[in-house]
């Protein structure tokens, strides 16, 4: 008997009983397919932190944090470090250096006449854009002279602004206040990336020059230092200085770090706890493929019973013990694959769904789907040798005789 | 005098039940020669079916030896009877024991499989039989499509299909009408006539007369014979 011909007998075989065929997949099915779409899920998030995480850092430019928001592990409130004014001339005047800055964020509520929305600010030099990943797409970005000026001029998220002012007023040249101070628009700017934690944090940014925020807010700390460096400058090298400088000025070797620094502490958080997500999925997958596996040895007991007659007459017509032991093993090796490759589809396809339908984006590696296809194989051979040694190995008279 | 096809000698066959022994079959002897068409008769539960079970490799006997075609069989491998049982012998049984998911083709195939024919070769041979026992027009239906007579019909193109020396008929007749029953018995003497050997178990007189002996079993033992008007 050959391959094609024992994979068409074990086909009609299970046919002839497909409801229960069927329920005798599921397990496997999902068990596979939880491991597939839970994967790609994990992963594509892994990924989509990462490259977050990494499209942060604007090329000519070096952030400079506390090392305590740069470290896993929450800041204790009021012991984050921050800049002072001395730090900053310190910084100044060093050579590849072409200014500083700072950065704020908060919260505040943006207010034009009745409309009020809750936005995060965000405050910087005129670099923002590059820092903060936007393009102004209506008036302009706040400039240099605006910022050494302490100017009130704001730049609005499309979102914040489309809440303030709704459709068919242009925003650039109103009014908005914060805190009772009043700021004038002077652009819409729109984000350039895509922005993982928009649907959690919100998309309602006010842009603001970090002179003119330190004016309103002057009990924020400075917490982010942005320095612009001057073309030509080895930026690993200067970071490094500035940062040795800056600890040796805090006496504290460990007070800042450049926050390249920062993004592989959350790379190593993010992969901490992907292993462990993964570890955990592993596990209740696993533990999905040994009871659908189970259900499989199950009924291919039963099945072997049910047709012991049938054993008997084909061993009379002259089937081997290995025709009879490949017979069953191909059955049950069918099932399980049949049920695998149905949980790699579905797990796909819940991939894709959840890929189109939520900011998570999900990648289906290869990987996962091997892995699943070579459990649901393996589950297949492991449950069913039992049963089909034991067709094997009936007695053809017993078998003939059995009722 | 040629060899014996199938020789058994002093066979007993007994089972354990409980702490005794149950002998169903007792000093068995006896030999059936090449081209014979034997029968055998005897009461319910006198160990006919036993007997032929050993015959045709399905079952050892407990003492004694049964010698096919010369070669004592206890010293065959598990393989070895399969291929005796698949090449070598033919079995027709009184319950048919077709496989009941299977077409007619598909039951009368399926020796020709575990040869290891082709597929084309094996649905010649098999349309070939069925043609014979005048099944053409039944090929494509599942056995409980078909009547007791025919189903009968399909078991006997299957057990021939592999062109085995032997046929053994396990009350080939016994779930079937008279006239039915003389139709399969006289496929079995046409057979016969093309030089297959035979062994027939019945109840039935008329149908052990179509044999050239008959063999007559009382519990276990064997405790006559006869010719029959097959001679
Ligand atoms: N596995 C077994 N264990 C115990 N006894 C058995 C077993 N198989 C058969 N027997 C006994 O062997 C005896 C002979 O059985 P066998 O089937 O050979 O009879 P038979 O002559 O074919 O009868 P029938 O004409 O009714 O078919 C019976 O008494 C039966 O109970
Ligand atoms: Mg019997």
């Amino acid at each position: 008997m050959n391959f094609s011909e024992m994979i068409a007998a074990s086909w009609s075989s299970l046919m002839a009983n497909k409801l229960r065929s069927m329920l005798t997949m599921l397990g496997i099915l999902i068990g596979v397919a939880s491991i597939i779409a839970i994967v790609a899920i994990g992963q594509g998030g892994k990924a989509a932190v990462i490259t977050a995480i990494e499209s942060q850092g604007a090329e000519e430019t070096i952030q400079i944090l506390p090392r305590e928001v740069v470290e896993p592990g929450l800041p204790q409130p009021g012991q984050v470090l921050k800049f002072t004014d001395q730090d900053f001339q310190l910084v100044q005047g060093f050579t590849g250096v072409a200014s500083v800055s700072y950065s704020l964020y908060g919260q505040g509520v943006v207010v034009y006449r009745n409309h009020q929305v809750n936005a995060s600010i965000q405050a910087g030099p005129a670099q923002l854009n590059d820092l903060a990943h936007f393009v102004v797409v209506d008036g302009r970005m706040f400039t240099d002279a605006d910022v050494a000026a302490h100017r009130s001029v704001a730049v609005l998220s499309q979102s914040l602004a489309g809440k303030l002012f709704g459709s068919g007023i242009d925003p650039v040249g109103k009014v908005v206040r914060i805190a009772g101070h009043p700021l004038q628009v002077v652009g819409v700017a729109a984000s350039t990336q895509f922005n993982l934690f928009a649907s959690i944090l919100g998309a309602d940014y006010i842009y603001l020059p970090a002179t003119t925020c330190h004016d309103f807010f002057p009990w924020w700390n400075i917490t982010e230092m942005d320095v612009r460096i001057a073309p030509g400058t080895d930026k690993a090298d200067l970071s490094q200085r500035l940062v040795t400088v800056l600890n040796i000025h805090a006496h504290n070797p460990n007070a800042f770090e450049d926050a390249s620094g920062f993004l592989i502490g959350v790379e190593r958080i993010v992969g901490t706890v992907t292993s462990i997500l993964t570890l955990v999925i592993g596990a209740v997958a696993g533990i999905a493929l040994v009871v659908g596996g189970v259900g499989v040895m199950n009924i291919m007991l039963v099945s072997v019973t049910e047709r012991t007659q049938e054993i008997g007459i084909r061993m009379s017509l002259g089937a081997t013990r290995r025709a009879i032991l490949l017979q069953f093993l191909t059955e049950s090796v069918m099932i399980t694959v049949m049920g695998g490759s149905l949980g790699i589809l579905l797990g796909v396809l819940a991939s894709w769904i959840v890929h189109w339908t939520t900011p998570l984006p999900s990648v289906v590696s290869w990987q996962a789907v091997a892995v699943g296809f070579l459990f649901s194989v393996a589950t297949g051979v492991i449950c069913g040798i039992y049963p089909a040694n034991k067709a094997a190995r009936l007695d053809p008279i017993d078998a003939l005789r059995y009722e | 005098m040629t060899e014996p096809l199938m020789a058994l000698e002093r066979v007993c066959k007994w089972y354990p039940v409980g702490s005794e022994r149950l002998t169903v079959l007792q000093d068995v002897s006896f030999a059936v020669y090449p081209g014979e068409f034997v029968s055998i008769m005897g009461p319910s539960g006198s160990g006919k079916s036993t007997l032929m079970h050993i015959l045709g490799c399905l079952d050892q006997p407990s003492s004694g030896r049964y010698v096919l075609r010369g070669r004592p069989v206890d010293g065959l491998t598990g393989d070895e009877l399969a291929r005796v049982r698949n090449r070598e012998i033919g079995f027709v049984f009184q319950n048919f024991h077709l496989l009941p998911r299977m077409t007619a083709l598909r039951n009368v195939e399926l020796p020709l499989v575990y040869a290891g024919v082709a597929r084309e070769e094996r649905r010649r041979r098999a349309l070939a039989r069925l043609e014979e026992v005048g099944l053409r027009d039944r090929i494509s239906h599942l056995p409980n499509e078909l009547s007791g007579g025919q189903k009968q019909r399909v078991a006997i193109a299957r057990a021939l299909v592999n062109k085995p020396a032997i046929l053994l008929a396990d009350e080939p007749t016994g779930a079937l009408d008279t006239r039915t029953g003389r139709e399969i018995m006289g496929i079995f003497t046409e057979l016969h006539q093309r030089g297959v050997t035979i062994v027939v178990i019945t109840h039935d007189p008329g149908v052990a007369s179509f044999a050239q002996r008959i063999l007559h079993m009382l519990d276990g033992r064997l405790v006559g014979e006869e010719r029959g008007r097959g001679a």
